[in-house]
C-alpha cells in the first residue's frame, strides 16, 4: 500500500494513523465507495417503497369499487335519490383524524385515528357505600365532548347491510390511504436524498459524470 | 381544540365522496369551511382549482383525497406542490379507472434515473 503514496501529495490526510500515510485520492476514492454504497442502499430502499406502493394503490382502488357497489345495493334498497348529498347533514364533525409524525426530518408519517372518543360511562356507585335509592339524584355531566355523530344516521334509523358494508370498505380506505401518504411522502423524501449523493458523488468524481 | 389531529379531505364524485363521509371524515359547520368537494355537472374548473387551493392552503388538513380525473384538471398545481403536507392521493373514479402513468408521484419517480446515473 505503501507504493501508492504519491511523493507530491504531502498534504496531511484527514485520518493521521493510516500506515503508509494514504494519499489525497485514496481518502477520495474511500469517500466514493461509500457514498456509491450509500446510493445503492438508497435505491433498494426506494424501489422496495414502489413495490408496495403499488400494491396497498391495488388495494385501495379494490376497497373503492367494493365501496361503490355498496352504495349502488344500498340506492337499489333505498331509493335513487336517498343516498347522497341531499342526506349530507348541516352539521359535521369528523369520527376520524390524522395524526401526522416526523420520523426524520421532513419525513412525515400518518396514521388515522378515531377522534371524539370519550371516556367509557361509569355504571354502578361512585362510592363503595350504599346508594341512597331515595331522593333526586345529580348525574354528572360527561366531562368530554360529545361523541360525532355516525354518518350513517343521516340515511335513517335502520339502515340496509349494503351500507353498512360500503361504511366498513371506506374506512378501510381510509387506512390504506393514510399508508399511501406516508409512502408517498417517503419516496420523496428519498428522492430527495438521492440528489443530494449523486450531487456530492459528483463533485467527488468529476471525471466520472 | 388540543390534541386534534388533522382532516382528511376529498375531492370527487358524488360517490366518492358520500362514500368517503360515510367513513367519517366530513366536517361542516357554521365556522369552517367544508372538507370536501362534490363534482357536479355545473361545477366549474375554476371552483376546483379554488378549493383545491384552499385546501392546499389549510393547516388543518393532511391528506387530500382527488379522483384523478379531477386532479388532470389541476395538474399544474399538483405538480408545483411539493410540501409533505398536505399529501394529494389520487384516486379513481367511478367512470375513469386508475392510471398509473397520470399519478403525479409515479411520474416523479419515473423520472429519476437517466441512463447516466445507472453507470
Amino acid at each position: 500500500m505503501e507504493d501508492l503514496v504519491c511523493p507530491l501529495a504531502v498534504l496531511p490526510t484527514a485520518g493521521g494513523d493510516r500506515e503508509g500515510g494514504g494519499s489525497r485520492s485514496d481518502c477520495v476514492s474511500m469517500a466514493a465507495l461509500d457514498l456509491r454504497a450509500e446510493l445503492d442502499s438508497l435505491l433498494l430502499q426506494l424501489l422496495g417503497d414502489l413495490e408496495e406502493l403499488e400494491g396497498k394503490r391495488a388495494v385501495l382502488n379494490a376497497r373503492v369499487e367494493e365501496g361503490w357497489l355498496s352504495l349502488a345495493k344500498a340506492r337499489y334498497a333505498m331509493g335513487t335519490k336517498s343516498v347522497g348529498p341531499l342526506q349530507y347533514a348541516s352539521h359535521m364533525e369528523p369520527q376520524v383524524c390524522l395524526q401526522a409524525s416526523e420520523a426524520q426530518e421532513g419525513l412525515q408519517k400518518f396514521e388515522v385515528v378515531r377522534s371524539g372518543v370519550h371516556a367509557p360511562e361509569e355504571v354502578g356507585p361512585r362510592e363503595a357505600a350504599l346508594r341512597r335509592r331515595k331522593g333526586p339524584t345529580k348525574t354528572p355531566e360527561p366531562q368530554s365532548s360529545e361523541a360525532p355523530r355516525d354518518p350513517l344516521n343521516w340515511f335513517g334509523i335502520l339502515v340496509p347491510h349494503s351500507l353498512r358494508q360500503a361504511q366498513a370498505s371506506f374506512r378501510d380506505g381510509l387506512h390504506l390511504a393514510a399508508d399511501i401518504a406516508s409512502l408517498q411522502n417517503r419516496i420523496d423524501w428519498g428522492r430527495s436524498q438521492l440528489r443530494g449523493l449523486q450531487e456530492k458523488l459528483k463533485q467527488l468524481e468529476p471525471g466520472a459524470a | 381544540m388540543m390534541g386534534r389531529g388533522k382532516l382528511i379531505a376529498v375531492m370527487g364524485d358524488e360517490d366518492t365522496v358520500t362514500g368517503f363521509l360515510l367513513g367519517g371524515i366530513g366536517e361542516l359547520n357554521k365556522n369552517c369551511h367544508p372538507n370536501f368537494l362534490v363534482m357536479e355537472k355545473d361545477t366549474t374548473i375554476h371552483e376546483i382549482e379554488d378549493t383545491f387551493q384552499q385546501f392546499l392552503n389549510r393547516d388543518d388538513i393532511g391528506i387530500i383525497l382527488i379522483n384523478e380525473y379531477i386532479a388532470e384538471m389541476v395538474r399544474q398545481a399538483l405538480d408545483a406542490h411539493q410540501h409533505s403536507i398536505p399529501t394529494v392521493v389520487e384516486i379513481p373514479s367511478k367512470k375513469h379507472p386508475y392510471d398509473a402513468t397520470k399519478d403525479s408521484i409515479l411520474r416523479r419517480a419515473r423520472g429519476m434515473f437517466t441512463a447516466e446515473d445507472l453507470r
